[in-house]
């Protein structure tokens, strides 16, 4: 499963030097991923017993997680030493998982296109693969246990690090019964430690088309720093109901997003030519109470991080740093019922960001802030046929240098500079592309989404979603200053997801 | 075909045919592997209350008594028969759906000695006595309803279509015995779920199969609401 939001690109997206990177970034890495049959084949449970549909889980799934992935339905390759204590205990079968995704795409309103003036680009886009995910999870070890995907995307024609955690866990038993579940997730995105639905690397959205168009910003616990961080993560989990965790990440770049260290020629230690690193430990944090009664579980939680970012990209990874303060408020209500399953399930993010290095060197305000509301409602027939209608909205502050109301894209076709006709398309024989720009440099985008799903076996998932813009960019109409509107960003994707 | 072709050919089909039957040890080591008891080891009762807490409390609560209607409660259930559960799910002859979904890979890898050990922890737990869940379709009138027919089929069957009273063998106050599982407290949609089970034959238990075959699902529901209610 993977942590992504295709109304995001993470706050470094507005400039326009790695703009470009970025959307490629946005198309190529943040992919999903979906149930897994390694599980299955590893503990003997139907995917219905951790999943009411995946990737949303049961409490029985959380219990799986949280207790390091360690059930066992196999006989083990078992291994003592002389003291008959064990020194190895390994699933006879490797626990491994493939699954294959294809999608179409279709914009309401085509983009104009990149070179050619009054040109289109084509509405429709199929990807075939989407993305095809190769997975390994569940026990290495008694109370090790890990759960960890390589991703190939066709954008980048390559394989990725995906969501990978890997995980100690153990259970004492209170005086009193209660279990005490304590452990350690050493991950590299925040939130995949996590087990609920509601935070963002296995929350609402799942799945992005895999072609889109990215709006400005999103608060940063949002996959801003996914697979570009590393940290391990404590939690404790009392009588399965209050689960506490904290820790901290550092920089951990992988792929294409850092040219590396043209020093070593090495991929480190990262230096200037990187853009958006993190300094030193970042703080994560989360709490979450679960309430369970009959088929019913409600879960009230908060979550947040602090982190300290280079804008790097030419500036010194010293001095001054970016300071991103996210707090998240999430609630899920859980009825699974044999023929009728339903979730409904909201987070808030608030994010206040201090842009000590950025507004510096004239890169953005000093302070900036944004708002990241998510609310969905889900419905299950018979774990066969599914319905979610849900909203995603992003608020925040005006910032003219952060969000700069100049196209990002223009054809200079008359020897015109770009951006300097925002608005008057065709004079002077400049042509804004526009589109990926906000005119009133406002990041407000609003969303709602509506999918329908059929599973005609539980690792066979059709779904057909549609997304609506009411507002992308800062406005509804003309967000880009040439004319596109909110809604003609609306977005038919189906998709086919098979695992094996 | 020529010499040499030949031996090539035979040369070819040696190969295929050792690959094949390598193939086939490896595939019945891979089915020895994911199948049969681990060695038999002592099982202390530290042991069993531990994984009770540890692992089977995620689904049939605290001790035993289930919160959630989708699982039974075990507490105070018949020993016996929870070691002939264990075992008919740890051999895959226990069919009904949540057997196959869940309890075949839960009891693959316990011991004889476990199962045991686990059966004894929960039978001396306090025995569990449901009440309806919150929301739902069952309410007030229905389910007072459903518990005063349930009750006359429970304690004098159903002459028409041959049910015996399941008082007979279940005791009045349905609390089991040594041949038979207590049912008292029991939830009603689990309990409803295998009376179908029994009823449709995917779970498979000679005597049980045959009282339920004339049942109406309106049956199941009453008996199944008469026995959640006995305290």
């Amino acid at each position: 499963m993977h942590n992504f939001n295709w109304l995001r690109l993470n706050a470094w997206g507005k400039r326009g030097s790695v703009l470009a990177a970025l959307l490629l970034l946005g198309v190529t890495a943040y992919r999903p991923a979906e149930a897994l049959p390694l599980f299955a084949r590893q503990t003997g449970e139907a995917c219905a017993a951790c999943h009411t549909v995946y990737p949303e889980l049961t409490h029985f799934g959380r219990m799986f997680k949280l207790n390091g992935y360690q059930l066992d339905n196999g006989r083990d390759i078992e291994m003592t030493n002389d003291e008959g204590k064990s020194v190895l205990s390994l699933p006879a079968v490797p626990n491994l998982a493939l699954f294959i995704m294809a999608d179409y795409v279709q914009f309401k309103k085509a983009l104009p296109d990149s070179q050619i003036p009054g040109a289109q680009s084509q509405t429709g886009n199929v990807d075939f693969p989407y993305q095809v995910s190769l997975l390994y999870g569940g026990k290495i070890a008694p109370h090790f246990g890990a759960f960890a995907q390589i991703t190939y995307s066709n954008g980048a024609d390559t394989f990725n690090i995906d969501n990978t955690d890997f995980r100690f866990a153990n259970t004492i038993v209170l005086p009193n019964k209660q279990p005490l579940v304590y452990g350690v997730s050493i991950n590299n995105n925040p939130s995949v430690e996590d087990p609920y639905n509601t935070t963002p690397a296995f929350g609402f959205p799942y799945l992005p088309p895999a072609t889109f168009i990215p709006s400005l910003a999103a608060p940063i616990v949002e996959a801003g720093q996914a697979y570009q961080a590393a940290g391990p993560i404590g939690y404790i989990l009392w009588n399965e109901q209050l689960y506490v965790a904290a820790g901290f990440y550092r920089e951990a770049r992988t792929g294409s997003s850092s040219p590396g260290n043209p020093i070593t020629g090495n991929f480190g230690p990262i230096d200037s030519t990187t853009g958006a690193v993190l300094e030193g430990n970042n703080a994560y944090w989360r709490v979450a109470y679960e309430y369970d009664v009959g088929r019913y579980a409600l879960m009230v939680g908060t979550y947040g991080l602090q982190f300290k970012l280079y804008p790097g990209n030419g500036l010194a990874l010293s001095g001054a740093t970016d300071n991103y303060t996210d707090t998240a408020f999430d609630f899920q209500f859980q009825s699974i019922g044999e023929n009728n399953s339903a979730t409904l399930k909201g987070t808030y993010v608030k994010e206040n960001q201090a842009l000590n290095a950025s507004s510096a060197v004239g890169a953005a305000n000093p302070h900036d802030w944004l708002s990241y509301e998510t609310v969905d409602l889900t419905y299950w027939y018979r774990r066969k046929l599914g319905f979610d209608v849900g909203f995603v909205n992003i608020h925040g502050s005006t910032d003219p240098t952060l969000y700069p109301s100049a196209p990002t894209q223009c054809i200079a076709g008359g020897g015109g500079t770009c951006g300097a006709n925002l608005g008057t398309p065709g004079v002077g024989g400049v042509y804004n592309v526009g589109v990926t720009n906000s005119a009133n440099s406002n990041p407000t985008t609003d969303a709602g989404i509506f999918e329908i799903s059929y599973v005609p076996w539980l690792n066979v998932k059709f779904t057909l979603q549609y997304t609506h813009y009411t507002k992308f960019n800062g406005a509804s109409s003309n967000y880009d200053g040439v004319g596109r509107n909110a809604s003609d960003n609306d977005t038919t994707f189906l998709y086919l997801w098979f695992a094996m | 075909m020529n010499t040499k072709q030949r031996m090539i050919l035979a040369t070819v089909a040696t190969a295929a045919l050792s690959f094949l039957s390598s193939s086939a040890v490896l595939a019945q080591d891979a089915a020895a592997a994911l199948s049969g008891p681990q060695p038999n080891a002592p099982v202390s009762a530290d042991w069993a209350e531990k994984k009770a807490v540890t692992t089977c409390q995620w689904c049939h609560g605290p001790a035993g008594h289930s919160q959630n209607p989708v699982y039974p409660a075990l507490a105070g259930q018949k020993a016996w028969y929870i070691v002939e559960q264990l075992h008919a799910f740890r051999d895959r002859t226990r069919g009904d759906p949540y057997a196959r979904g869940m309890m075949w890979g839960m009891a693959a890898q316990l011991t004889d000695n476990q199962i045991v050990a686990l059966a004894d922890y929960f039978s001396k737990q306090t025995p569990f006595t449901s009440s309806p869940a919150p929301f739902l379709p069952f309410q007030g009138s229905k389910i007072a309803a459903g518990v005063q027919a349930g009750k006359g089929i429970y304690n004098d069957g159903i002459a028409a279509t041959g049910v015996p009273p399941c008082a007979a063998c279940h005791q009045a106050a349905a609390e089991g015995s040594d041949q038979f599982p207590r049912l008292a407290g029991q939830h009603a949609s689990y309990l409803t779920k295998q009376l179908i089970a029994l009823h449709n034959g995917t779970r498979e238990q000679a005597v049980m199969n045959g009282i339920a075959a004339p049942l109406k699902a309106d049956d199941m529901t009453a008996v199944s609401l008469y026995l959640e209610s006995l305290h």
